[in-house]
């Protein structure tokens, strides 16, 4: 369990985060939505501790501010939003790179075919003898989720479940591979792990995560399931945008259809959209 | 996945865009080359001395005359053996300082000569040179030996600590600062230095000249005494640094995540590489391209696994300045060339040429 509590991020004389709080439960999927410049990213960075903060963070009941960096990385790993490499490494390589120094929790053996099962994972297998410089950015984003599975491979290592930080993982993706991620993190849920992810995507949130937590601000706007969390009055306040929450009828998920102030204003009260 | 046969004959299974295996294989390949250009080294020179000869007549297999003997001793162990040691102890050094600050600053273009490092370095030896037996004086006397060794590797720190502080913002090196601001502090340390050659007195300049001249032929034991422990405790250092070099390519933050802690490891390598540049700057003078040409070549062959370049590249620089160091005393015998003019001979063009290559992927 990840518990947020009370948390402040200053830069300089900005405050990015005031007051943020929530909790992300392992056997989870947590989105974390917001407009641009809410505080999504920098919540992100005070979670991996890459930004002082005032306030708490503990993973599993650990304080977060004073765990050491090693421990950190046994517990959770995390998705950069890009990353590109100064030397021509192999897809694999960079895969493998993943088990610098966390615990993926398997035997030796299986080790070596680590990086290649998390390739499979992401739909990449095959392009483990490829240069990282040559692929698309989308295939690079995939090669990067597959390298931050490895560090924390099974989800849950001696009774002690383990998270993944996603920071806008599909955001380059086409659509079949942004559902796959979303499988991949839904899995590591549902094998007792937590996840964390920032996603712009409404609908995505919807259909993969359990708990939403809405940023607007620098502060909690909502955080609960979807159906608490997407309602037309909040998610129209949080984004600062008319939009309109619909459910899809198996399952009664939500879904969000953006209603453009200028082309569907008029036809609104009829509730058509063509 | 493609299958080979391991050396038990069981079947191994080698996943596609592993060079782990490979890069094994490299590091004992050079490993035997070194021998054989150790080899070469200790039988090549002005004289007609041969290390098998000598060798053959402590067994009795070759005739000799005792003068011949006793003049082929000597220059077996104190001329060439010394200058082989150091040659090793130096290529090892200078291309291990290239490699690491290539992975500091994530940039396969970075090397101590370069940047300023090694002028930085020279400043140091030459203010103790210059100024050793009278400002300086108190301090020569304390490190004996050292001194010099000493003063260029916090000229080294020095220049590498202001270099990455200019040139880093919030973990990312930009290219050109790198190299623009490698050149001012270059400048900068070169005006100095000519500061301190315009005082020197007609001793020092002498001293000074053969020091320059990036050379090992005034190689002996007592610099080996010298610079030798600080360059085997620094490529000691460097043996561990690999995992960390690897993380560190995905930036810092990535690397942190990682687990690799980020600021100690990134300090470690600065004294690393200014430890390394410096004590081979103190006995060699300004050795260059060591740095930059031994580390890219082993890229294009074994990828940038900092794991096996680490080793491959004290290896390899270790040939390459022995070789070089061959050819500079044969090329116009029996007098010899600065080494310094057959490294930068080689790694002159060897340079324009990554930058051919490179120029569509660096846009600056």
């Amino acid at each position: 369990m990840i518990h947020v509590d009370n948390i402040a991020v200053e830069i300089g004389q900005r405050r990015i985060l005031d007051g943020v709080s929530f909790t992300a439960r392992s056997g989870q999927v947590t989105a974390i939505i917001g407009p641009n410049g809410s505080g999504k990213s920098t919540l992100m960075k005070a979670l991996c501790r890459d930004y002082a903060f005032s306030g708490s963070i503990s993973i599993n009941g650990r304080d977060v501010a004073s765990m050491d960096l090693g421990t950190a990385a046994t517990l959770r790993a995390v998705l950069p939003q890009s990353s590109t490499l100064p030397f021509p490494f192999t897809v694999r390589e960079v895969v493998a790179l993943g088990l610098t120094a966390g615990r993926p929790g398997v035997s030796l053996a299986a080790l070596r075919r680590l990086p290649d099962e998390a390739l499979a994972r992401v739909d990449l297998s095959g392009f483990g003898g490829r240069f990282y410089g040559e692929l698309s950015g989308g295939e690079q984003q995939r090669v990067q989720l597959a390298r931050v599975i490895c560090q924390v491979w099974e989800p849950v290592l001696d009774g002690v479940p383990r998270f993944l930080f996603l920071d806008e993982p599909v955001s380059s993706l086409d659509i079949k591979h942004q559902l796959m991620i979303m499988d991949v993190a839904r899995q590591f849920a549902a094998a007792g792990g937590g996840v964390i992810a920032i996603l712009h995507d409404l609908n995505l949130a919807s259909m993969y995560a359990d708990q939403i937590v809405a940023i607007r601000n620098g502060a909690v706007a909502g955080a609960g399931t979807p159906a608490e969390v997407l309602t037309d009055g909040l998610i129209a306040e949080v984004f600062d945008c008319p939009m309109r929450v619909g459910a899809v009828p198996t399952g009664n998920i939500p879904f969000v259809l953006p209603q453009s102030a200028q082309r569907f204003v008029a036809a609104a009260p009829q509730s058509k959209v063509a | 996945m493609s299958q080979v046969m391991s050396i038990n004959g069981a079947i191994a299974e080698r996943a596609e865009g592993d060079r782990s295996g490979l890069g094994r294989m490299v590091v004992i390949a050079l490993a035997l080359l070194l021998v054989v250009t150790m080899a070469i080294s200790m039988t090549t020179g002005a004289s007609g001395a041969s290390a098998s000869t000598i060798i053959g007549g402590w067994f009795g297999l070759v005739p000799e005359s005792e003068v011949q003997a006793v003049r082929d001793y000597a220059v077996i162990y104190n001329i060439r053996l010394p200058r082989m040691i150091l040659g090793v102890l130096i290529g090892a050094a200078l291309a291990v300082s290239g490699l690491l600050m290539q992975g500091l600053f994530r940039n396969p273009l970075a090397d101590p000569g370069l940047v300023g490092v090694s002028a930085g370095a020279g400043l140091g030896a030459v203010g103790i040179i210059v100024l050793g037996t009278t400002m300086l004086a108190p301090l020569t006397a304390f490190l004996g030996i050292y001194a010099l060794q000493i003063a260029s590797f916090i000229g080294g720190l020095i220049t590498t600590f202001i270099l990455y502080r200019v040139a880093t913002r919030s973990g990312q090196t930009a290219i050109a600062t790198m190299l623009l601001a490698g050149i001012a502090l270059g400048a900068l340390a070169g005006a100095v230095t000519g500061v301190l050659v315009y005082v020197a007195n007609d001793a020092q300049l002498r001293d000074l000249t053969f020091w320059g001249m990036g050379s090992l032929s005034g190689a002996n034991w007592t610099k080996i005494m010298a610079s030798g422990p600080i360059i085997v405790v620094a490529l000691a250092v460097s043996a561990f640094l690999g995992k960390g070099l690897n993380a560190l390519t995905l930036g810092e933050a990535t690397a942190g995540h990682l687990g690799i802690p980020v600021q100690r490891f990134k300090r470690v390598v600065i004294v690393a590489v200014a430890a390394a540049t410096g004590a081979s700057v103190a006995v060699s003078g300004g050795i260059g391209f060591v740095g930059i040409v031994v580390p890219h070549l082993l890229r294009l062959v074994i990828g940038p696994d900092h794991r096996y370049l680490l080793p491959a590249s004290a290896l390899l620089g270790a040939s390459f300045l022995l070789m070089a160091d061959a050819v500079s005393r044969l090329i116009v015998a029996p007098a010899e060339l600065p080494i310094g003019i057959v490294t930068a001979a080689v790694g002159g063009p060897f340079f324009l040429w990554i930058l051919l290559r490179k120029r569509a992927a660096l846009a600056w």
